[in-house]
């Protein structure tokens, strides 16, 4: 159909810990395999999104570097910043700047390597008015987000445990995912894993990593032109930012996924029933837990049951992070959003291996960013694929 | 709180200089939001509400329940205090929530639901806002 666009190559590197790597050297050992697969001669990218990295948190010209570093010139240059969904929100920003003209063939970079160089400083507020609590991060913001839904609905172990050990399963046969994380997980494993901030266990949390992923956007036409066959159509894309921002007394189990899902899924013609594969940024299992109840896959309140009565596996009903998600294959700092995506385009590209899902006609991607102070995630991105 | 860790910079994010300087008085001040008659926390450099700047400071109760609550078993970035220590989303009687310290209580008696008031913990030379469970007490 003339006007879609397609996601037309993809590529990623083995995701690790302390690699000793630059973001630089990683992404381009990601670019260079995307060269490799496509065919596509480095002249005909024009548009290059990079999501920030905290590993060059500290460098106002990281955009700039990469695309030098890559020796590209484009047309459309754009720094994603959305924390975790970054990497979905330059997809995103790369399909609309297609459809404006402004570039052809797109480079959508996700990379970070903070565990060989941190820079990111969450400054701003924090260190006033959230540090002195000793709430720190994103663990301890989850910790009070569980409790919560703990007095609402409770919590179901049983049902995190099974999102944790499929993930893991399905993390086992990936050659990509972190070497770390490449061991077999039981539920026993998970219930004996010790709590950091209560109700959260360690088995719930992500890891973070180094790496990087790359995928490739362009219109239906120039890919036609360009000869490349595999394509995966955008059929729906939404975000929400900042939920419920004004309301200081929200419902802080409510996301902004009640809006972007339903929204995204809308706009593919879709329904949650219809989704094939799910592929949700993964940061803690709550999080998962959450997307299913906010996107609609069942009622508010029960996705655990949802989850029990769920064959998650590659081989279920609705298979789950193929790859393992990020907490089984680690989370590239914040271009982690870009795991999951490239393993669903892998998936309905039919590449899926081992792990290949059986008629993978679609999936639902999504991305999460920033942590707030004692509300939701900021960040609720969705964006709906189909094998062409 | 250990002697090592940063202490906070009174106003880096916007002129939060009354909520220093009620600490100081053992008072809690927040900012207040004079078009709509609400309080917000964190401090914003708008009101929340209208995108306007009329704000100014005033002093809360101190009273409200605890809406949400985890333990912290490994210590927050940044913060000097020895784990296991109860940290809670308390919601004010005047409708805005605080994050902070749950203080004098073991970590399973704080659960949601229960009624606080204000305490302290030291932070450097001064104190910085804290609850404690209110059951029990006058």
């Amino acid at each position: 159909m003339s006007g879609e666009i397609a996601i037309v190559g993809y590529a990623e590197t083995v995701i690790d810990v302390k690699t000793g790597r630059s973001v630089f050297d990683l992404a381009g050992e990601a670019f260079a395999q995307l060269i490799e697969a496509t065919g596509v001669p480095k002249s005909a990218i024009d548009g290059l999104s990079v999501s920030v990295a905290q590993s060059e948190a500290s460098n106002p010209f990281y955009a700039s570097y990469m695309v030098d570093a890559l020796g590209l010139t484009t047309t459309w240059l754009h720094l994603a910043g959305s924390g975790g969904a970054s990497v979905l929100t330059g997809v995103a920003a790369a399909a609309n700047a297609i459809r404006a003209g402004r570039c052809s063939l797109a480079v959508v970079i996700g990379a970070d390597a903070p565990t060989t160089s941190h820079k990111g400083v969450f400054g701003a507020y924090q260190p006033e008015f959230q540090t002195p609590t000793g709430i720190g991060g994103p663990p301890g913001m989850f910790g009070l987000l569980m409790s919560r839904y703990e007095a609402e609905y409770g919590l179901d172990r049983d049902a995190l445990a099974k999102i944790a050990v499929t993930q893991r399963q399905h993390g086992l046969l990936n050659d990509n995912a972190c070497p770390k994380l490449r061991k077999p997980l039981t539920r026993d494993d998970y219930y004996a894993s010790r709590y950091i901030a209560d109700p959260l266990r360690v088995l719930d949390c992500v890891m973070l990593c180094d790496g990087a992923n790359v995928t490739l956007v362009a219109s239906v036409e120039v890919a036609e032109k360009l000869g490349l066959r595999k394509r995966v159509t955008i059929r729906g894309y939404a975000e929400c930012n900042n939920f419920a921002g004004a309301n200081l007394l929200a419902d802080v189990l409510e996301t902004g996924f009640a809006v972007a899902g339903p929204q995204a899924l809308r706009e593919a013609g879709l329904t949650p029933g219809e989704i094939r594969t799910f592929h949700p940024y993964d940061d803690f299992t709550i999080a998962v837990m959450l997307q299913l109840e906010q996107i609609g896959f069942c009622e508010i309140g029960q996705g655990a049951r949802f989850v029990e009565a769920t064959d998650l596996s590659f081989r279920g009903t609705l298979p789950l992070n193929t790859g393992g998600g990020q907490i089984s294959a680690g989370q590239i700092g914040l271009g982690s959003g870009g795991t999951n995506l490239v393993e669903a385009v892998r998936q309905l590209s039919g590449e899926g291996g081992a792990r290949q899902v059986a008629d993978a006609r679609n999936a639902l991607v999504t991305g999460i960013g920033v942590i707030p102070y004692a509300r939701n995630w900021s960040t609720s991105a969705a964006l709906v694929l189909e094998a062409a | 709180m250990s002697d090592d860790v940063a202490l906070p910079k009174p106003g880096t994010y916007v002129d939060s200089q009354p909520f220093w300087d009620g600490l100081r008085e053992r008072r809690l001040v927040l900012q207040y939001c004079r078009d709509t008659g609400r309080f917000q926390h964190y401090p914003r450099p708008v009101s929340l509400f209208t995108g306007k700047r009329n704000l100014e400071w005033r002093e809360v109760s101190g009273k409200g329940s605890i809406y949400a609550v985890t333990v912290m078993r490994v210590p927050g970035l940044g913060y000097g205090g020895k784990p296991p220590y109860v940290v809670a989303t308390i919601e004010l009687e005047e409708g805005v929530r605080i994050i902070a310290r749950i203080v004098n209580c073991a970590p399973e008696a704080a659960r949601i639901g229960l009624p606080v008031c204000l305490a302290w913990e030291p932070l450097g030379e001064g104190v910085y806002p804290a609850f404690e469970l209110a059951t029990g007490r006058p």
